[in-house]
């Protein structure tokens, strides 16, 4: 798939989400209003409790992680039920009549959704959450280039999850535990409510194990300077090594799934 | 391609599927849930074909039969269970984008182009996905737009098209590459009479004057019988027929079927030997016989000695008629002298 088409999926799913003006707007609201839960909760929470000592977060940086998250959180949405309704109702047939790579064509697509969600949602809710709260972040070139780095591989880390759950439709009529099974995971050791740094043992052993931390944890700590800049490295490598883990998975999981494909109807 | 090699080939190609047979309602579902009874389904059963460039073939059977999936296997969506096809000289399965860059699709159950998209810019995506250059391009538009009278259709969102429009849009995007093999599975969906005719002129000439191998599935007889030089009939996963359209015809020429409709009712119908009623509706009845044993002209004397007839008429075996009755097992195809392959055998059935 040479660039220009990879583009043009893009933007074609770009411009299909902009037609959904509706979503739009609740999109925002709904965005906006997590923020708004997740800085109240820790607001109060950091009013009552020795948490501060325990974690090393002061509450300024709490909060910038909480909105930071969730802005990174919202630009990375993606359609992931994408494939499973495309297998569900088969038009996954029109999507293998064409000499495109099925990968490379769902990873266009995701962009065309996440650059819509990241203009539409992340951009407002970041201006307006600057403006609210108090947030600290450090003004470094550097750092903002390791974090666009980063959270780069997080999104393709995050897609790659996605896809190899999306392809079980490949083996299984209902795929729905699955992804239940992976949202679960995801939004606790993503790190996208609670940082790392605050769980318990067992619970930050597990996070270090999985994947999921590098989606969002690593990004946003690299962004909001709370990762020291002789850390990123390692930090990026352990993104690096779980993104070629992805790849393969992926790789294999569409190698095993092409035999066992059966589509509905006509 | 000058070479001997056939365009299309299969051999010995199988595909099963295993389906779940979950038992009714909520209980049934948790029953599965433990124990899962799996049913096997033998959609494609051990087929055998081979077609040369530029050949026009029909490709028919009943719902259910295995044609799609058969298409599907040779368009590289399905993997084979077993056996073995090459379009092209390329594994459509193995080597599936290779392959898809050659040929055209149409499923006329759904739509290549992009539901959100005005017409011309799902055709600009699909430029872009074959990698078709602007001269080219323009010069397969021009064609397409006499032929399919596209025109009128551009500017306008898929999603708003007719069924019949969005088909004949449909049949233009699998042509802008200009492929050598052509699959058409049940194209002729929401056409009227008239966009039927200049499709089916359109489709003969790019097979005639292009030589694009065609390969149509489709349950309108008419279509075989106007485009197809060959047919390939498949009933429950094989072959059970591959020879000319023609030949068909010729082989059940001495079947005549006669529809009389009576003044009332008829119960007991008086007999001629090797006649027998294939169609009864109200006070019409469609009755076939051997021309060999007793002819057209005793059974209407017949007729009209003991029954007051108000209409009558005497058809030709059409194609239609004798697949029909292919699939009921009221006729039983006349042996070959050579078979055509492993799975081409008429089974008995009951």
């Amino acid at each position: 798939m040479n660039l220009e088409l990879f583009i043009k999926f893009i933007s074609v799913t770009l411009q299909k989400q902009i037609t959904y003006r509706f979503d739009y707007f609740m999109g925002i609201t709904n965005g906006f209003l997590y923020v708004f839960i997740f800085t109240s909760l820790w607001r109060a929470l950091y009013s009552q409790t020795q948490i501060q000592s325990h974690s090393g977060f002061t509450l300024t940086a709490i909060i910038t992680y909480a909105v930071m998250a969730m802005a990174v959180r919202i630009a990375f949405s993606m359609d992931d039920s994408a494939i499973y309704k495309r297998v569900q109702d088969g038009s996954v047939s029109m999507d293998l009549i064409r000499p495109v790579s099925f990968f490379l064509m769902n990873l266009s697509q995701s962009i065309g959704y996440s650059l819509f969600h990241t203009m539409a949602r992340t951009m407002p809710i970041v201006v307006i959450s600057v403006f609210l709260f108090d947030i600290s972040i450090p003004f470094d070139p550097i750092r903002f280039i390791a974090f666009l780095l980063s959270a780069v591989m997080g999104y393709l880390i995050l897609f790659m999850i996605n896809f190899s759950v999306g392809l079980l439709a490949f083996w299984f009529v209902e795929i729905f535990p699955f992804m239940l099974l992976k949202y679960g995971f995801f939004t606790l050791f993503s790190g996208a409510i609670v940082p790392i740094d605050f769980f318990p043992g067992f619970l930050k052993v597990m996070a270090e194990i999985l994947p999921f931390q590098y989606i969002l944890y690593t990004p946003t700590v690299i962004l909001m300077g709370r990762a020291d800049m002789t850390a990123v490295p390692e930090m990026m490598a352990g993104q690096a090594v779980w993104l070629i883990l992805m790849l393969l998975i992926s790789r294999m999981m569409w190698i095993a799934g092409r035999s066992k494909l059966i589509v509905q109807g006509g | 391609m000058a070479s001997s090699e056939p365009t299309i080939k299969a051999e010995n190609l199988v595909k099963h599927f295993t389906v779940d047979k979950s038992g009714r309602g909520f209980l049934g579902s948790m029953k599965a849930l433990f124990h899962r009874r799996k049913r096997l389904v033998k959609a494609v059963d051990a087929i055998n074909f081979a077609i040369r460039q530029g050949e026009f073939v029909g490709y028919v059977g009943e719902n259910g039969a295995g044609k799609s999936t058969t298409i599907k296997m040779l368009t590289g969506i399905l993997v084979p269970t077993s056996g073995s096809a090459s379009v092209n000289g390329i594994i459509p399965y193995e080597n599936r984008k290779e392959n898809a860059a050659k040929i055209g699709v149409v499923f006329g159950q759904r739509t290549q182009l992009w539901w959100d998209l005005p017409v011309r810019e799902s055709f600009e995506m699909l430029r872009v996905i074959f990698r078709v250059p602007a001269t080219e391009f323009h010069y397969s538009m021009g064609r397409l737009d006499k032929a399919l009278d596209l025109e009128p259709l551009m500017e306008m969102p898929v999603r708003k098209l007719s069924l019949g429009q969005r088909m004949r849009c449909d049949i233009a995007a699998a042509l802008i590459h200009r492929p050598k093999v052509l699959f058409l599975d049940e194209p002729a969906i929401g056409l009227d009479v008239l966009a039927k005719e200049s499709i089916r002129n359109f489709l003969a000439e790019i097979n005639r004057e292009g030589g694009t191998t065609i390969i149509l599935t489709t349950h309108d007889m008419n279509d075989i019988e106007q485009l197809c030089e060959r047919l390939i009939i498949l009933d429950d996963g094989k072959i059970i027929y591959d020879d000319e359209t023609e030949l068909l015809k010729k082989k059940f020429l001495n079947e005549k079927e006669v529809m009389v409709e009576f003044h009332e009712n008829v119960e007991n119908l008086q007999s001629l030997p090797g006649l027998s009623i294939t169609r009864e509706e109200g006070n019409k009845k469609w009755l076939t016989f051997d021309n060999n044993v007793s002819n057209t002209g005793e059974l209407i004397s017949l007729m009209a000695k003991h029954y007051k007839i108000k209409d009558l008429s005497v058809r030709e075996p059409s194609v239609e008629n004798i697949i029909r009755n292919i699939y009921d097992n009221r006729i039983a195809l006349p042996k070959h002298d050579e078979p055509y392959g492993s799975g081409s055998k008429m089974e008995e059935k009951k």
